[in-house]
């Protein structure tokens, strides 16, 4: 260490330089060289960019842990940002963005907003970048400073590399920021074509991302874009061809139908670069592949004629072939069904075990898949048994299963052949999928009690699937043919009930022992009721999820088949997300734990522990805020307050009639609604107060309202709905008639089932465009809206469901709350609530499809919050 | 976007390690602990990988139709070897991992990404691992990445000449510098080796290459890697070295690979040609080059125009200039220092096989079984076949033994047959095989079993691996290569070769 330090020092630059390779050697290799800090430090000062480059490494690593000492080099860094070589200028820029020390980014930033105008071109893209790493830090120092407009200049730059980092610095920021900043407009979007044709391939890949996401005007811009980026399919860089491919993809939606002609052109365009893909090397044929398989299931067409360079090769990585069986399955038609099966007969004889029982299975799922070659396939099974291999036997018997069920009662005479190859049966699934055949089809089984006896020997011991399987065929085979398995039923009901200890099995054993006890016929309908056929999996993603994919094609999503944010934590500002990286196993635990909230919360609570700390918090009930909203003089002597609310999934208009000055006891009215924008009108017309009002005194009533169609009148989009509500009273004792108004309260329509998923939510969430964002501040709050608690108490008794609240990273106690609501017109809204520690004021964001009607859910958020 | 970067070596010690962005989830002090241990994590999930987690969930994908019928995923647990983990997966720390392998080398990296409410994702943490027989880079941004990794494979091939672990220990330095010009804060920035130059300041340390074994080679990047010369000290181009008298040349490769796959009555079932045409520049001040392909080269299956060679596909690097490819099949283009890839194309259907396969089976007795193979070369007689392997598997377990004997036609070189009892196979190989010729190779095969059918079906199919220079199927013809202005005593050396090797080329049995 001495020695290093001697060298460090040393005034022979040659010296000086190998001695920080060794320091940074050792510190590749995890050896702590910290202490070295400042002599490295002292190199800094040089002319020569080699040993400039060398320090400015070791500073990045010990950055972290050394705060402190980093400030010394700030003076250089500036220094260096000013240099006349565009090289160093550029270095530093760069490297004082990797230096993650918040008091160095006040010092950064006249530097980079210096750099972000350099003349030099690689200085400019190198800034680009470094307002994204500044972003990443110091999010609202890039805001003050106006980085981001900057950025918007970048994109017009001359130079296409720096359009592409000006691209990617803005795309990143749109997506830690969930704001819009990467706004594509027309002259944007000419700028961007323009860029797509010089920049390099991995700026083509940027650009084509962000194409990606803009949504053309119509049809026509979008095919003039797609002209512009077919030439890309030719890219011998798989990236930009998968990107590419993901831009005309979107598009083509928007295309419509009209285009068909031009739709199929494309269609033949995108067939041949997919299956280029296939040549490259095993690691992007596997990510080809994985997109693929989104593909087809979009557009089956594209690749309908290629099966058969989805054929396996003899030396594909395991993986490889996997995928390609998938797609294999995809593809598969009455067209090319022999061809496949052949190929299928064929992997089925290979070595890889786990292979070769997926090659059995897409055989069975070919049969499921077409009816008219179910024949061929089932034949080309019963071929595979007949060789005994212990798993491909297994497999097929697994699979065959699924064919009875989607056919049934058409190929029952391959089970004789099934039952030959009982003993090879030692996997669960395989013996639970045979136990399945012969209950199912006990009758036609000649000896299907003696088939079943045999597995019963061993019940105890078997898997608890095996088990459960068993049961329900011994109970079939019991029902189908009474007098000789009595016994039997007997034996397995009492293991089922008095020996297992698995809640199922047990269960499922007194349920049936119950029905043949007290019902024989019903257990029979119970039992032997007609199964719902099952269908082909093969286009198994849902449309939703599907296109949701294919927008994410060329990404981790499209190789996990996921949405991005069921594997992906969100940095910052956005939404809510748990572990969802996390293992399924864990998603399970917690879908269980939500599972147990809920029945606990749903009022059987069964132990009597789960109301304890609901006790502690007030309860609150819905009330409807009351307006007075006509005086005695314009209504008959009768002065009127009114509001709205749910009670019990019904809506009521709630009415407060104080007879001051009617001259006797009121008691009777009518009601009518104008035509209103919620479409609400009485269910009933009749007003009556019991008891009657005598003068002087005053009493209330409700009137029940009903949903009603016809008397909604629609809002044009766009404008803001009115929302008043014209009333008509009718007073039945002197047929004197008033009229009044009163604006509705819109939480009294939200409904009860307005509860989301909390993945379902953030989908949602994401897919409105930040534009119909609304945002108010509720400042002095009550006492019982600070607390997130309270507010989430209150707000349930509206119906406003929450979904997750979390703390706001890098604001010390900000916490977002997050809600969802659901008119019972069906609109949704969501909302999201910042609430600060020891402020006594809430931000309120809402977002909806239903824009004009988003102003009323803010404001009824805002009134619920103030308490009013 | 990519966090992080490192290199391992194939013991899974760290030999390059690069952090481009902060990683949320650890902070401070514990960061470098925090890197190991992913690294040491990660290394362990690929070495043993265990699959049973994703044929579970395949199971899970499959069982989705067995609705009446409980499913309990199957319980057997197989180990695996290496390299059956795919090129993509998650961590249980969240990271999702790329990697890639290489020349016998493994390039991996990984990265676990962020993905915005929209689209694009975001790379938290990116990994290479290499070394002597395993160089891993991993990345998330799929094929982005997996395209980015086998790019920096290449550019470190380019500057130190060869990729081994030795080398890149040797040239760490070199490397760190080449990493931060190719990425900044995880995104891909320059990676073209001409431009790299520019920005780049270390010199590169030769290291002798590795001799690798035959089996380790990947066929594509074999032929050109003939050339372990880093570019950096042959090129004078920006004046800072003039290292004396370098020699201005480039080899062009066109390089064909052949998957074929026979019926056991010879039949081809499907064929594809998967092309390239392949350069290696070292010539001096980066002149423009022209490339003539064949004129009546004819791109799209279904275009319905007739000319000698058809492909279906053809994709160029981004340097070339495709204006006059359309009416004279002419390319332009300023190489790139260093090994690049001009053009793939790709043919499917009908070609002419340049072996054809004729295996027969006969069951003598029960446990008595004679197979022969007879192999024909059909191309042109002033062509020949190398390094030719023909192996055939044996059904493990029931061979009792395997006896060959060849019947060769005159002008073969060295050949034999053997039956290699631990990897139950038969592999016959034969130095040369003369175009026009007929190979007959004759096994007896004694089982201790009877034979049934499922025997049989152990039994292949035949593999066969060669490589046959200065041929090509295709047809496809480089008709000239010339350096497009007219340079005074500008004569580079230009050395164009073709190669046809085998990628599958299987019969069954």
């Amino acid at each position: 260490m001495h020695e290093l330090r001697m060298e460090l020092h040393s005034t022979d630059r040659a010296v000086k330089v190998d001695a920080v390779k060794k320091v940074i050697a050792s510190m590749t290799v995890g050896k702590d060289v910290s202490m070295l800090f400042t002599d490295v430090l002292n190199c800094v000062q040089t002319g020569n960019i080699e040993l400039k480059k060398l320090v400015y490494l070791y500073l990045i690593n010990y950055s972290k842990t050394q705060p402190e000492l980093t400030l010394l080099a700030v003076n250089t860094f500036v220094k260096d940002a000013s240099d006349s070589n565009p090289l160093i200028r550029a270095l530093a820029v760069r490297t004082m963005g990797c230096i993650r020390v918040d008091r160095i980014t006040e010092y950064l930033c006249d530097p980079l907003s210096r750099a972000l105008r350099d003349e030099d071109p690689y200085v400019r893209k190198t800034a680009a970048v470094c307002v994204a790493k500044l972003y990443d830090i110091a999010p609202d120092l890039v805001e003050e400073r106006g980085f981001i407009e900057i950025l918007h200049d970048l994109i017009s730059d001359s130079n296409p590399s720096v359009v592409a980092n000006g691209v990617a610095a803005l795309s990143e920021i749109a997506e830690s920021s969930g704001k819009d900043v990467m706004r594509i407009t027309a002259s944007v979007l000419q700028k961007l074509l323009a860029a797509l044709n010089e920049c390099t391939e991995w700026g083509q890949v940027f650009i084509l991302d962000s194409l990606a996401k803009y949504t053309p005007a119509d049809g026509r811009e979008a095919e003039g874009i797609i002209e512009r980026v077919t030439p890309r399919l030719q890219h011998a860089n798989s990236a930009v061809v998968m990107s590419a491919v993901k831009v005309i993809l979107s598009y083509m939606e928007l295309m419509g139908s009209q285009n068909s002609d031009a739709i199929r052109a494309l269609t033949r365009k995108l067939a041949p670069p997919l299956v280029t893909l296939l040549n490259s090397e095993p690691e992007i044929q596997y990510v080809a592949l994985r997109n693929i398989n989104l593909i087809v299931q979009k557009r089956p067409n594209i690749l309908e004629n290629e099966i058969k360079v989805f054929f396996c090769k003899y030396n594909d990585p395991i993986y490889v072939k996997m995928e390609k069986l998938e797609i294999i399955i995809k593809l598969v038609s009455e067209k090319n069904i022999d061809q496949v099966l052949l190929e299928l007969k064929e992997y089925a004889t290979e070595v890889d075990v786990d292979f070769v029982r997926k090659a059995v299975s897409a055989i069975g799922r070919c049969a499921v898949k077409l009816e008219r070659a179910a024949e061929r396939c089932i034949a080309v099974l019963l071929e595979l048994i007949q060789t005994k291999v212990n798993y491909v036997v297994q497999e097929a018997v697994i699979v065959i299963k699924d064919v009875f069920r989607r056919y049934p009662n058409r190929y029952e005479s391959i089970i004789a052949t099934l039952c030959d190859n009982l003993d090879t049966l030692d996997e669960p699934l395989a013996k639970a999928s045979m136990i399945w055949i012969i209950g199912e089809y006990a009758e036609r089984i000649d000896n299907a009690d003696e088939l079943l006896e045999t597995f019963l020997e061993t019940f105890e011991e078997e898997d608890p699937a095996v088990q459960l399987q068993l049961l329900t065929a011994t109970v079939k085979c019991f029902l189908k043919n009474p007098e000789d398995t009595q016994d039997m039923v007997q034996r397995v009901l009492d293991m089922a009930t008095e020996e297992s200890d698995n809640p199922d099995l047990r269960d499922r054993g007194f349920i049936y022992w119950r029905l043949l006890s007290t019902d024989p016929d019903a257990a029979k309908i119970v039992v032997l009721g007609d199964k719902p056929v099952i269908e082909d999996d093969t286009f198994k993603l849902e449309p939703a999820l599907l296109n949701i994919l294919i927008g994410q094609i060329a990404t981790l999503s499209s190789i996990y088949h996921k949405p991005p944010d069921s594997f992906v934590v969100r940095r910052r500002a956005g939404l809510p997300t748990e572990e969802d990286d996390e293992d399924d196993e864990e998603d399970d635990d917690d879908e269980y734990d939500e599972e147990v909230r809920d029945s606990g919360a749903g009022g059987v609570d069964l132990l009597d522990m789960g109301g304890m700390s609901v006790n502690d918090h007030k309860q609150f009930t819905p009330t409807a805020p009351m307006t007075r909203v006509a005086g005695p003089e314009k209504a008959g002597g009768i002065e009127v307050f009114s509001g709205f609310v749910q009670e019990g999934g019904k809506i009521f208009m709630e009415l407060e009639f104080s007879n001051v000055s009617a001259g006797q006891d009121i008691s009777t009215f009518a009601i009518q609604l104008n035509k209103n924008a919620f479409g609400l009108s009485p269910a009933n017309q009749q007003v009556i107060f019991q008891p009657p009002i005598s003068p002087g005194s005053s009493g209330t009533t409700r009137v029940e309202m009903a949903m009603n169609p016809a008397m909604q009148v629609p809002t044009p989009n766009g404008q803001n709905v009115n929302p008043q509500i014209q009333v008509a009273i009718k007073n039945m004792h002197n047929n004197g008639v008033f009229y009044f108004a009163v604006n509705l309260n819109f939480e009294c329509l939200f409904s009860a089932d307005g509860e989301m998923e909390k993945t379902a939510f953030i989908e949602a969430w994401k897919s409105i465009d930040d534009r119909h964002e609304l945002y108010a501040t509720v400042s002095d709050l009550p006492a019982d809206s600070t607390s997130i608690e309270d507010v989430q108490q209150k707000f349930a008794a509206y119906n406003i469901f929450f979904i997750a609240r979390r703390p706001v990273p890098n604001a010390e106690g900000q916490e977002v709350v997050y809600f969802s609501m659901k008119s019972v017109h069906g609109m949704t809204f969501f909302a999201e609530l910042t609430f600060k520690r020891g402020v006594n004021a809430a931000k309120v964001c809402l977002k909806t499809e239903a824009t004009s009607y988003g102003g009323l859910a803010k404001s009824a958020l805002e009134s619920l919050l103030r308490g009013d | 976007m990519i966090t992080n970067f490192f290199v391992l070596s194939p013991r899974g010690d760290t030999i390059l390690a690069k952090q481009y962005r902060s990683n949320e989830s650890s902070s401070g002090k514990d960061m470098g602990a925090h890197e190991r241990t992913h690294t040491e994590a990660f290394f362990r999930k690929i070495k043993f990988w265990d699959d049973t987690k994703s044929v579970a969930e395949d199971a899970e994908d499959i069982s989705t139709s067995s609705v009446g019928i409980e499913s309990s995923s199957s319980t057997s647990v197989t180990t695996k070897r290496m390299g059956d983990a795919p090129p993509v997966f998650v961590m249980p720390d969240g990271l999702t991992y790329f990697h890639i392998r290489r020349n016998g080398l493994v390039l991996g990296a990984s990265s676990a990404r962020n993905v915005s409410p929209n689209t694009v994702l975001e790379v938290i943490t990116t990994y290479v691992i290499c070394g002597l027989s395993l160089i891993r880079i991993s990345f998330c941004l799929s094929p982005l990445l997996g395209q980015l990794l086998s790019t920096i494979a290449r550019i470190f091939k380019d500057y130190c000449g060869t990729l081994s672990e030795e080398a890149l220990r040797k040239n760490f330095i070199l490397c760190y510098e080449l990493l931060d010009e190719m990425i900044d804060f995880g995104y891909p920035q320059v990676t073209r080796t001409e431009n790299l130059k520019s920005f780049v300041y270390n010199e590169p340390i030769v290291v002798d290459s590795v001799p690798l074994t035959g089996n380790m080679v990947n066929p594509k990047t074999a032929s050109a890697a003939a050339v372990h010369k880093p570019v950096i000290s042959s090129v004078s181009a920006n004046g800072r070295k003039t290292t004396g008298q370098q020699n201005s040349e480039i080899f062009v490769d066109i390089l064909e690979r052949l998957n074929v796959l026979f019926s056991n009555n010879g039949y081809v079932l499907n064929s594809t040609i998967d092309g390239c045409i392949q350069m290696k520049s070292y010539l001096a001040g980066n002149p423009e080059l022209r490339l003539a392909l064949n004129e009546d080269l004819v791109i799209g299956k279904n275009s319905g125009r007739y000319g000698s060679v058809c492909v279906d596909d053809m994709n160029f690097n981004d340097c070339v200039n495709r204006n006059e490819f359309e009416s004279a099949r002419t390319l332009s283009f300023i190489p790139p220092d260093g090994e690049f890839v001009v053009l793939n194309y790709r043919i499917t259907g009908e070609f002419s096989t340049p072996f054809r396969i004729f295996p027969s089976i006969e069951e003598v007795s029960p446990t008595k079984v004679e197979i022969t193979v007879l192999i024909r070369a059909e191309m042109p007689s002033n062509h020949f076949g190398a390094n030719v392997i023909v192996e055939m598997p044996m059904p493990p377990g029931v061979t009792a033994a395997a006896s060959c004997s060849l019947i060769h036609a005159p002008g073969t070189g060295h050949a034999s047959a053997e039956y290699i009892a631990a990897e139950h196979k038969i592999v016959w190989t034969m130095k040369k095989f003369p175009g026009g010729a007929e190979q007959t190779m004759k096994v007896k095969v004694t089982l201790n079993k009877p034979c049934t059918t499922q025997i049989r079906r152990q039994m292949g199919p035949i593999n066969m691996c060669f490589e046959i220079p200065m041929y090509n199927v295709s047809n496809l013809q480089v008709r000239y290569l010339r350096v497009a202005e007219n340079m005074v005593g500008y004569t580079p050396y230009r050395w164009v070769r073709y190669v046809t090797q085998s990628s599958s080329y299987v019969c069954r049995l």
